[in-house]
């Protein structure tokens, strides 16, 4: 155990999450007769999520990655098994309280409605709305204005703030929602590929602000990536999932091996030292060697 | 039409789309600068209800006799008490109760659209594409057919159509429910189904009514706000005061459902509880409205889009100043209706879509709208 995710755990006993025999499927999927278990999508998990550290979720298409945040934010129910929060029961906890606690940014919203970036943000202040008689339509207060206002900041779009979102470019946009869940003050922070289709720029800077956040507001990280390199750069740990069950869990050094890797995606992969952080980096083999395994049958 | 009190606030809605980068220390004040924004509300409803009161006032002068602003303001303030009037029957009994319903069916409309345009996310939803239309109509057409228009004191067709309209509510609800949700594609889905098996269906009465009941049908179906009775307006009024407190109350959720339904639900937004307000709300809003005033078209699709265009897309201001907005199109092109051919009409639907087809082009052209970006 790193000195770092030591002294997290002496600070805060509570895990952020903790899952037990954790199974999942959607309803659409028809009940097989014999108990065959290959339609679940996530199938008797088992996971702890200490509080202030940043894990990385990797894993192919399909492996349940992205099931997982959203069974993790109660947007689905498991079948099986239980998910504590905190050390509490998700299932015991109403929407709101669990909005207060976990930020979840998505993959992909829709832009149509011509929304400001501030209209954006403030819809981050829902969970802590007060709306009655004399506030039937639910406005901000100056509490949550000032929240907003420091979580734009932080994320660097208070000068997009009048812009819509319609015609910002990937990078921006993902900034907004960015900002949008730091409005929610979450303890947890969860995010969708937060870096796909972002220029190398922009995914520093998404990077950079990930780490700011941690740094301050000691929030705890989760982050689903397909980009290994970014995760072993950035990430405390990092969980290789196959088939929805955790492959193994741990950090960078240890999970990223060629090995693993091979195992879960089924193709080669070289592992060298990356030379500024001596964190493990992952390529692709030449195009010659770049064969299935099973085609090779190498291992 | 809508007045921003400060031009800081309207470029908050609606940059200019060229705009260069904004200094920072224009938004140092964002905190009081926000807390205008609810001042802003409060402004913009107040002006809008100010102008919807001005609109009575003026369409009340117009019709088959056109009265002065004197003898207008006479007969509402009563100040020809005691004398049989000509100008006071003429507006308290004949003007006013149509222009009210005018206002009304013009704001469920409008607010109706713009709440289920953010419900299904599409920008072509209106009032009309929930199948609730279709089945008001063949109800009222039924009704007809039967020859029960003028029972219940003339309420029997305005009946037969609301309760052609709230079995295709159930209909609609039926179809689209899939274990105890409301997905959005499958409502959208059962409302055009449900519109196609009631069009077919009236079309077969239409088809082996006579003539004269034919000819009222196809009024109807056009949409007229000719000779409201007192029950429906009082009815009408009832349905859109009980609709808009319960779609502002869901205004803040529909701005994040617009953008997207996990992330809404990751933010504490109950869907499944909002979708299903939203469309019971919307469904019999538009099924009240249909029963009086049959099938205006336009004004549901439109009048949301107009006033994103002005005031932004933040459903706290759109949906009362889409509502009011509507309210006041409809009342004008009634005006309008029964004042160019006089002691003939033109049908309501006809003028909306004349006025307002045009207007939407202008501001589509002339303004960057953002909505297909």
């Amino acid at each position: 155990m790193s000195q770092r995710a030591l002294v997290s755990t002496i600070c805060s006993p509570l895990p952020a999450f903790e899952v037990r025999q954790l199974s999942f499927r959607y309803d659409s999927v028809r009940r097989h007769p014999f108990g065959d278990r290959s339609n679940w999508v996530i199938n008797g998990m088992e996971l702890t999520i200490r509080q202030g550290e940043i894990v990385g979720v990797i894993g192919p298409n399909g492996s349940g990655k992205s099931s997982l945040l959203k069974l993790l934010t109660r947007l689905v129910r498991p079948q099986e098994g239980t998910i504590r929060l905190f050390g509490a029961e998700l299932g015991g906890l109403s929407r709101e309280s669990i909005s207060r606690q976990v930020a979840y940014m998505p993959q992909d919203l829709s832009y149509d409605f011509p929304f400001s970036v501030l209209d954006m943000v403030l819809m981050g202040r829902f969970p802590y709305r007060r709306s009655g008689l004399w506030n039937l339509v639910g406005w901000e207060r100056q509490e949550d204005l000032a929240v907003v206002e420091e979580a734009m900041a932080q994320t660097d779009v208070t000068h997009l703030a009048t812009r819509m979102i319609a015609t910002l470019s990937a990078g921006e946009r993902q900034r907004v929602l960015l900002a949008r869940a730091l409005a929610q003050v979450p303890r947890v922070l969860m995010l969708d590929e937060p870096t796909a289709h972002l220029d190398l720029n922009h995914q520093l800077d998404v990077c950079r602000i990930l780490q700011r956040v941690h740094a301050q507001l000691q929030m705890t990280v989760l982050l689903v990536s397909h980009d290994i390199n970014l995760a072993s750069q950035y990430c405390d740990r990092i969980l290789v999932m196959k088939q929805g069950t955790v492959v193994c869990i741990g950090p960078p050094q240890d999970v990223i091996h060629p090995r693993v890797l091979t195992e879960v995606y089924g193709c080669q992969v070289l592992v060298d030292t990356h030379p500024d952080t001596g964190l493990p980096r992952v390529s692709l083999p030449a195009q010659d060697r770049h064969q299935t395994v099973a085609a090779s049958g190498m291992l | 039409m809508i007045v921003h009190p400060s031009p800081s606030q309207t470029s908050m809605s609606d940059p200019p789309p060229t705009a260069p980068p904004v200094p920072m220390r224009r938004y140092e004040g964002m905190a009081s600068w926000q807390a205008l924004r609810a001042r802003r509300w409060y402004a913009v409803i107040g002006v809008m209800m100010l102008l919807t009161c001005g609109a009575i006032v003026f369409c009340l002068q117009f019709g088959a006799h056109t009265l002065t602003m004197a003898e207008v303001w006479s007969a509402l303030t009563f100040s020809t008490a005691g004398r049989e009037d000509v100008a006071r029957v003429i507006i308290w009994d004949i003007r006013f109760p149509r222009i009210l319903m005018g206002l009304f069916v013009g704001a469920s409309l409008a607010i109706t659209g713009a709440a289920l345009q953010a419900l299904v996310r599409n920008p072509l939803a209106d009032p009309y594409v929930l199948g609730i239309s279709s089945g008001a109509a063949l109800g009222a057409t039924i009704g007809l057919a039967l020859g029960l228009g003028a029972i219940v004191g003339g309420l029997g067709l305005p009946l037969f159509a609301f309760i052609g309209g709230g079995v295709s509510i159930v209909l609609v609800y039926g179809i689209a429910i899939s274990q105890g949700r409301l997905p959005m594609h499958q409502l959208l889905l059962a409302g055009v189904i449900v519109n196609a098996f009631c069009s077919a269906l009236m079309m077969f009465a239409t088809s082996i009514l006579n003539p004269a009941s034919l000819y009222k049908v196809v009024l109807w179906l056009m949409g007229t706000l000719s000779a409201p009775s007192i029950p429906a307006l009082i009815g009408i009024g009832a349905c859109l005061l009980i609709a808009i407190v319960l779609l502002l109350r869901e205004s803040q959720a529909l701005n994040l459902l617009a953008v997207g339904e996990d992330a809404a639900c990751s933010l504490g937004v109950d869907s499944d509880r909002v979708q299903r307000t939203v469309f019971f709300v919307s469904a019999v809003l538009t099924g009240a409205v249909v029963s009086v005033s049959g099938m205006i078209g336009f004004v549901g699709m439109v009048v949301p889009h107009v006033v994103r265009i002005l005031c932004g897309a933040d459903h706290r201001l759109l949906l009362p100043v889409s509502a009011l907005v509507g309210g006041i199109l409809l009342m004008v092109a009634d005006t309008v209706a029964r004042t160019v051919v006089a002691p003939a009409e033109i049908p309501v639907g006809v003028i909306t879509a004349l006025i307002g087809g045009p207007f939407f082009i202008y501001l589509l052209m002339t303004r960057k709208y953002r909505f297909f970006a």
